[in-house]
């Protein structure tokens, strides 16, 4: 192959009309493709690139705020379950005390009844010496009278009695066995 | 089965290439450098550009046909010959016929070979792009093998080659122009692969058209992102205007021959590997044995793979290129704005 031969053939011949029909077709491809193709297909991407880092970051937020939400709710668990130890705790407590102040006011109660009730047997005890007394001063008027066979001045012979009878011993009549 | 498959098919090839070399003897008493002339010419013939379109039928030779394509001459002011079309044996010679050329006052747009297979290229690309990747707007995830093929290939673009070289302040915006210049060298590379077919790409002139695009969006980036004052200044050099008379012509001649470049890389290559193929096929008849074709098929194969590994690297290195002239053409800005900045402070 000879130099004269490359020259001839033509390979390397710049051809004017074709720079300007390579210009024109670039031109034309370029502005239809950024029209119908680059635009649509970048946009999409761009859009599918923005929605991708968005559900990321989305889904890390979410997760951070989930665990939050998990820890707040463990504590709010700890928080109640201490609170419900707290209380049945206090409750117990609360019972103990009613409990004792039960018996305690029952035992009040029953002391308050035992006292009454002696001192309603004191009472009907003294009642009982009295009337006893009374009987007892008539008794004798009328055994001495009896005895005496006279009439004995009624107020001069009642005194006498009544002192008979006061100095009968008054501690057998508290020994007396309650009603 | 695979292997003997194929050793049929490199076996039929071969006779078919062989074929002409077992006529009459008369060729054959022809001189060795002549057969050697004819098959260079006969490539050369080939890779060049033409005014028709050869349809060649393998075997079948007398079923060839030449199409002579629509010729086309403008009339320029300084015109002194007649533009009329050419007619008969002068239309159809595509060298050494003398054609109007610009100088004589005839702009030839006539539809060259080239023109011819860079449109259909053209064509098939935006017929391509408008069906295959656009889909539903709201669908926003590719589906389908091309689809996500070309979603690929355009999101490489974007991110390895305009967004790395220009960054990502200017990147997005001239991703559109390299994308179409990425897929433009592509298709025309990919195309010249076919049987029939011719590689525009392979031509100066495409090439050269290309690179034009390529430095007017160089300047156009630079002037706009650095403003037109910086970008002149930037031509200075930025040394001291003593030495403006050296510096300036030598920044001027390093905007050229960036897309000077461009030209003659993606030219070489495209028919570089054209030619190798042509001659490794060449060498059945330069030498006459049918039985090279048993060695120079399978090399052939061998580099048209190549070739079309190359139609895609080729393409990648043309945008790569292109974008990182973009970027140096956007960075005027940055380091006009450091010079300030550092002028501003030593004022202080």
């Amino acid at each position: 192959m000879s130099m004269p031969l490359v020259l001839a053939s033509g390979f390397t011949d710049v051809r004017p009309g074709l720079i300007f029909w390579t210009l024109v077709t670039f031109i034309l491809v370029f502005a239809v493709l950024r029209w119908k193709a680059w635009g649509p297909i970048l946009a999409l991407a761009d859009e599918r690139e923005r929605q991708i880092t968005g559900a990321i970051e989305a889904a890390k937020r979410e997760r951070a705020e989930a665990e939050k939400l998990l820890l707040e709710q463990k504590m709010a668990i700890a928080d109640a379950r201490r609170e419900a130890a707290e209380l049945v705790r206090k409750n117990q407590a609360e019972m103990e005390h009613f409990r004792d102040e039960m018996k305690a006011s029952a035992q009040r109660e029953v002391e308050a009844l035992k006292e009454s009730a002696r001192r309603d047997i004191t009472e009907q005890q003294k009642k009982a010496v009295a009337e006893l007394k009374a009987l007892s001063v008539d008794m004798a008027i009328d055994i001495a009278q009896k005895l005496l066979g006279e009439k004995m001045d009624d107020s001069r012979h009642r005194a006498l009695a009544q002192q008979f009878v006061r100095e009968v011993p008054a501690e057998d009549a508290s020994k007396t066995p309650r009603a | 089965m695979r292997r003997l498959l194929v050793a049929g098919v490199v076996l039929v090839a071969g006779l078919a290439l062989a074929e002409p070399q077992e006529g009459p003897g008369a060729e054959h008493a022809q001189g060795v450098d002549e057969k050697e002339v004819s098959v260079a010419d006969y490539i050369l013939h080939h890779v060049s550009d033409s005014n028709e379109y050869e349809l060649e039928v393998p075997i079948l030779d007398k079923y060839n046909k030449t199409y002579l394509l629509p010729q086309l001459f403008v009339p320029m002011p300084w015109g002194g010959r007649s533009c009329e079309p050419l007619a008969g044996a002068e239309a159809h010679g595509d060298h050494g016929v003398a054609r109007p050329s610009l100088a004589q006052g005839c702009l030839d747009l006539s539809i060259t070979k080239h023109t011819l297979f860079m449109w259909i290229a053209a064509g098939l690309l935006v017929l391509l792009m408008l069906t295959v990747p656009n889909r539903d707007k709201r669908q926003l995830v590719p589906r389908g093998t091309w689809a996500n093929l070309f979603e690929a290939m355009i999101l490489f673009v974007r991110d390895e080659l305009a967004i790395k070289n220009i960054g990502t302040k200017y990147g997005a915006k001239y991703t559109p122009f390299l994308l179409t210049i990425f897929f433009f060298i592509l298709f025309m590379n990919l195309l010249g692969l076919l049987p029939w077919s011719a590689t525009a790409t392979a031509n100066l002139a495409v090439t050269l058209g290309l690179a034009v695009c390529v430095f007017l969006v160089t300047q156009f980036a630079s002037i706009r992102a650095a403003g037109f004052k910086a970008y002149l200044a930037h031509l200075t050099g930025g040394v001291h205007w003593a030495l403006w008379p050296i510096m300036i012509p030598v920044e001027i001649l390093g905007l050229f021959t960036k897309p000077f470049a461009l030209t003659v890389r993606l030219f070489a290559n495209m028919l570089a590997g054209h030619i190798v193929i042509f001659f490794l096929l060449g060498l059945i008849f330069i030498l006459k044995n049918a039985a090279l074709a048993f060695m120079s098929v399978p090399f052939a194969m061998g580099i048209y793979l190549l070739e079309l590994f190359v139609a895609f690297v080729q393409a990648y290195v043309f945008t790569m290129l292109s974008a990182l002239f973009i970027g140096m053409g956007v960075a005027v800005a940055h380091h006009h704005e450091e010079h300030g900045h550092e002028a501003h402070g030593h004022g202080h």
